[in-house]
């Protein structure tokens, strides 16, 4: 009994200490302060960075696809 | 100890704050950080209601976010599509951002009704963008897999309606739906990249920029390559039309182009209408090899109609209660999206949900929108980077936007009787679309604002202003005449559709705070929300 | 070379939409139809009873109420259509064609419809109690379908009012007679306009402009004896001792109804030999052929969708003939290069041009110069810069490749 006390008061603690966090995260912004302020920098810089093919380049083959009624 | 002021914090914590100055309001401008419109912190909103959006709202969307990826191709092909597209990297992890936005504010029913219309909206976005990357060769070396063979794309106007006969076996996903123009909504700074793009190879900076971005996207090599052939359309305007053009070269695949009639009130054009969609029905055939499925396209179109009749009893709802329960933006934005993509499950869910929502609202005959001032109809097309507006007016100025153009498009059922009548209405559903419905076709269609604006009881027209749009500013002297006539509380909102640089989001509000101050003479709710800048926000 | 008999007279005509014969055309009493879209057949309104008169608005280069209505962002075309529209200037009109082809001349249009709706009040720009407006949808492609569809528009949308408030008759009889006069007319002009193909032309592109332009704007009756005599003199007129261009340019591009701006090309060294812009591209006047068992209206609509080059044309066959066309001209022509234009807010060219400087020199080897203009702009420096550039860089390829 004082075993599944013991548990079940452990779990509880877990799960106050788990909404306690998201709680923080959610109430302050945390989420988003994390993704403007770091993630999405980082992603524009790889975007930014990335080889790309050029487009320009590609055929123009006038006479490819047949007229459709 | 003040005991009236114990009692007021002890209010305030429990019920949140009040909306107005006058009531010791809850000064929303303050929480917001400068420029980057983050949050100090986010809005406390009374014990129950900010506790239903950390856990209904917030982790449970973000739970689900991870549940749909998994659900519809997994995290593999979702990582490799963050790594290889702009547009899903930089645009999905803010996606909460975006719910902060669209309601901010809102209290008790509205903030859960217009909530389950956001997380339709993200499920219905995953599920598009999931099949392009599970379809796609860009992230598979070079390799067509089964998805790729099974995979239509067409532009985002054509509607996913016409797909239905081959919905058993095909999958469609439009090429910028989620691309172009979720990003705009959800972080506008993505698509500036392909508008600035496509300028660089030579178009000049005055056609629409919507279209811009849809051509840039091509240039920049950022659409999926997840489909052996495409549809296009005529929806809308010339721009539109002329970015085939450059999306045919640069994508170099079979196209159909599925043209519609411009004057679709002409008896004639609906004949000829019928045809072209027969037209892409064949190629369509050809394409894949898989004969056209009656029976499947009308059980889809039965389930989209039930999608449709929903939605005439939310305008009843709010055309003539205070009850409705989903305010200005998730209105429009979950109309755009769910109509244009046609039929999924997840609209029904919503729409269950919402219908539970809103039938309380109803029954018992709940405000949802206490610091109503005035009833406002928001017409022609609006500024994408800058949705949310209505949330700010409401909270500012207490403008509630009930219903907006493009949500009045697509405005019928489809018969499901016989052949002729299913593609008679087909017909006239594509003729219908968004910014075709009011915009093309006749000068009368534009002005039915009027009806519109009695029908759902407005006092007041906000007119969008998109400054690019040759249709809309080729009607602008006339409004302003009518307005005058008609002695019609009326302002102007201009915009560039996605392109935040044009006209700033402070410059819209500007315009709406010197209306309501100088042409209304009236006080703001929410003096806090005023002026502040949020220049670099998402 | 010697100056062209009747030019100047040509030139006084394009000084006002409602000029000499048009006003002489309404004296003999038939009735002035305005139209300002390729797309709308011009032989039909130039039916014995009618004349067409594609709509133009010389010398408009501030059109401030237009402005009001149709705002800054709209074609400066469309805008100064309606700005004479709104200075009376287009009170000679019994009805005008529309067309919803291109979305500014099409507000334009529905501005000047009598449209009799509670929603919002006529404006009454054309001061003329009979005046109608008639809208014609166009399709996007060139297809059978298409064309059925077109004709019945035609018939629906054209013939049937002009019937019905002018008591216009629209037999297949009355039908052949307009073709005729239309084919008669088209062949003068591409009798005059081939000597353009020739290595030292003996008509500059600006003569010809003014021709083409003439034609469109008055009654076909009264100028085609100037046509036929116009003819006559180019079949002896020599050029210049010394050719006075560096090089022949085709023209393509958006609406273009400004001579003067052929003329500032010209001015640069570049001599225009060929056109392919909406307002007079040499297509345009390709002659007529009814073919056996298909009814005058029939052969009217797929005519004008199979000869009109225009970007809205959807299909991608289509779309990438364009490019052909363009490079089929130019050698046709002998031109060494092409200046694609697009005006200012007109989307369609926009896009088109894009393309255009992109494909034509990589895969024809054709120098493209790509330019945005105003409605007006003679006195643009910032293009003539552009176009002497372009002159000089056609020159230096031609040195190049003499060297070669």
């Amino acid at each position: 009994m004082k075993k599944v006390c013991k548990f079940f008061l452990k779990l509880v603690g877990i799960l106050v200490l788990v909404f306690g966090v998201l709680f923080a995260i959610f109430f302050f912004d945390l989420d988003g302060k994390l993704l403007f302020n770091f993630v999405e920098p980082f992603l524009k810089k790889h975007y930014d960075n990335m080889e790309r093919e050029d487009k320009t380049k590609m055929p123009y083959d006038i006479s490819k696809y047949p007229a459709r009624d | 100890m003040d005991i009236n002021k114990i009692k007021k914090g002890f209010n305030d914590f429990w019920y949140g704050k009040p909306h107005s100055a006058e009531e010791g309001g809850r000064r929303l401008g303050d929480i917001l950080e400068d420029k980057t419109g983050l949050y100090k912190h986010r809005e406390w909103r009374g014990v129950k209601d900010t506790m239903y959006y950390f856990w209904n709202i917030w982790c449970y969307n973000y739970l689900h976010m991870v549940i749909d990826i998994m659900k519809y191709g997994g995290l593999v092909p979702f990582a490799k599509g963050v790594w290889r597209y702009r547009w899903v990297g930089q645009t999905y992890l803010p996606v909460m951002h975006w719910f902060d936005r669209g309601l901010q504010g809102l209290r008790g029913e509205a903030l859960k009704g217009s909530a389950w219309h956001y997380r339709g909206m993200v499920n219905a976005s995953i599920v598009q963008f999931m099949y392009m990357f599970v379809a796609d060769a860009n992230l598979n070396k070079g390799k067509k897999n089964y998805w790729h063979d099974h995979t239509i794309a067409h532009n985002e106007t054509l509607w996913g309606g016409i797909f239905y006969p081959w919905s058993d076996q095909y999958r469609n996903v439009a090429i910028e739906m989620i691309p172009y123009f979720v990003t705009c909504h959800v972080n506008s700074h993505t698509v500036l990249n392909y508008i600035d793009a496509i300028q660089s190879i030579g178009l000049p900076g005055d056609p629409c920029p919507m279209c811009q971005a849809e051509a840039g996207i091509f240039l920049l090599d950022d659409v999926p390559d997840y489909a052996n052939f495409w549809l296009s359309d005529n929806e809308a305007c010339d721009a539109s039309v002329s970015t085939s053009i450059i999306q045919d070269w640069l994508w170099d695949k079979p196209l159909y182009a599925m043209t519609q009639p411009m004057r679709f009130d002409d008896p004639i054009a609906k004949k000829y209408c019928m045809k072209e969609i027969e037209g892409a029905w064949k190629f369509i055939e050809e394409q894949t090899g898989v004969p056209f499925n009656y029976e499947l396209l009308c059980k889809r179109l039965n389930q989209q109609n039930e999608l449709m009749r929903f939605e005439w009893e939310k305008w009843d709802v709010a055309a003539n209660t205070s009850c409705y329960p989903i305010n200005g933006v998730a209105q429009a934005l979950y109309r755009i999206y769910q109509s244009q993509y046609g039929d999924l499950p997840i609209w029904h869910e919503v729409d269950a949900k919402v219908r539970k929502i809103m039938e309380k609202c109803v029954a018992k005959k709940i405000n949802t929108f206490p610091k109503t001032r005035h009833r406002v109809i928001a017409w022609s097309c609006a500024p994408l980077y800058y949705s949310n507006w209505v949330v700010w007016a409401y909270n500012c100025w207490g403008l509630n936007v009930i219903i907006n153009m493009d949500s009045l498009m697509f405005d019928m059922e489809i018969r499901t009787d016989e052949y002729e009548h299913t593609l008679e209405d087909i017909a006239t559903y594509h003729m219908w679309a968004p910014m075709r419905r009011m915009a093309v076709g006749g000068m009368h269609h534009i002005f039915e604002l009027w009806d519109y604006k009695e029908r759902f009881n407005c006092d007041m027209v906000a007119m969008y202003d998109q400054l690019q749009c040759k249709g809309m500013q080729g009607v602008h002297g006339l409004f302003e005449d009518e307005f005058r006539k008609r002695d019609i509380k009326a302002f102007w909102l201009p915009h560039a559709l996605p392109d935040s640089r044009t006209v700033s989001r402070a410059e819209i509000r500007r315009g709406i705070n010197d209306f309501m101050s100088t042409v209304m003479q009236e006080e703001p709710l929410d003096p806090s929300l005023l002026d502040f800048d949020d220049s670099m926000t998402w | 070379m010697k100056d062209l008999k009747h030019l100047i007279y040509f030139e006084d005509l394009l000084q006002q939409a409602n000029n000499e014969l048009v006003q002489k055309g309404r004296a003999d009493g038939n009735k002035a139809v305005g139209y300002t879209c390729y797309f709308m057949p011009e032989v039909l309104l130039d039916l014995p009873g009618c004349f067409a008169v594609r709509l133009r608005a010389p010398g408009c280069t501030s059109p401030d109420v237009a402005t009001y209505y149709l705002s800054s962002r709209t074609c400066h075309y469309a805008r100064s259509l309606m700005e004479r529209a709104l200075e009376g200037g287009y009170n000679f009109l019994d009805a005008d064609m529309a067309t919803e082809t291109c979305t500014a001349t099409t507000r334009f249009q529905e501005h000047m419809e009598q449209k009799h709706l509670d929603s919002v009040e006529d404006m009454r720009i054309v001061d003329n109690d009979d005046f109608f407006v008639e809208f014609t949808d166009v399709p996007f492609k060139k297809t059978p379908n298409s064309q059925a569809y077109f004709a019945e528009e035609l018939e629906y949308h054209v013939l049937r009012p002009l019937r019905e408030h002018f008591g216009i008759d629209t037999s297949d009889e009355a039908l052949m007679k307009a073709i005729d006069l239309h084919n008669e007319v088209s062949n003068l002009i591409n009798e005059i306009g081939d000597y353009r193909k020739l290595e030292k032309p003996t008509i500059t592109g600006y003569e010809f402009h003014v021709i083409q332009l003439v034609s469109l704007t008055c009654p076909k009756y009264l100028i085609i004896d100037k046509l036929r005599e116009t003819a006559e003199e180019l079949k002896t007129r020599e050029p210049d001792q010394r050719w006075p261009f560096r090089c022949k340019v085709l023209l393509a591009g958006s609406e273009n109804d400004d001579p003067d701006f052929t003329k500032m090309i010209e001015g640069c060294g570049a001599e225009v030999v060929c056109d392919r812009y909406c307002y007079g591209a040499v297509e345009s006047r390709v002659p007529i052929v009814v073919k056996e068992g298909e009814r005058p209206i029939e052969a009217i609509a797929r005519h004008y969708l199979e000869t009109s080059n225009c970007p809205r044309y959807m299909p991608q066959d289509e779309m990438r003939a364009r490019k052909q066309h363009l490079a089929d001209l130019a050698k046709a022509y002998n031109a060494d290069g092409i200046i694609v234009v697009s005006n200012k807010f007109c989307e369609y060219w926009s896009y088109e041009r894009v393309i255009d400087s992109f494909v034509m020199p990589r895969d024809f080897g054709i120098p493209v110069c790509s330019i945005e203009k105003e409605y007006i702009n003679s006195a643009s420096g910032q293009l003539r810069t552009r176009f002497q550039a372009f002159v000089e860089s056609l020159e230096i390829k031609k040195i190049q490749e003499g060297n070669k």
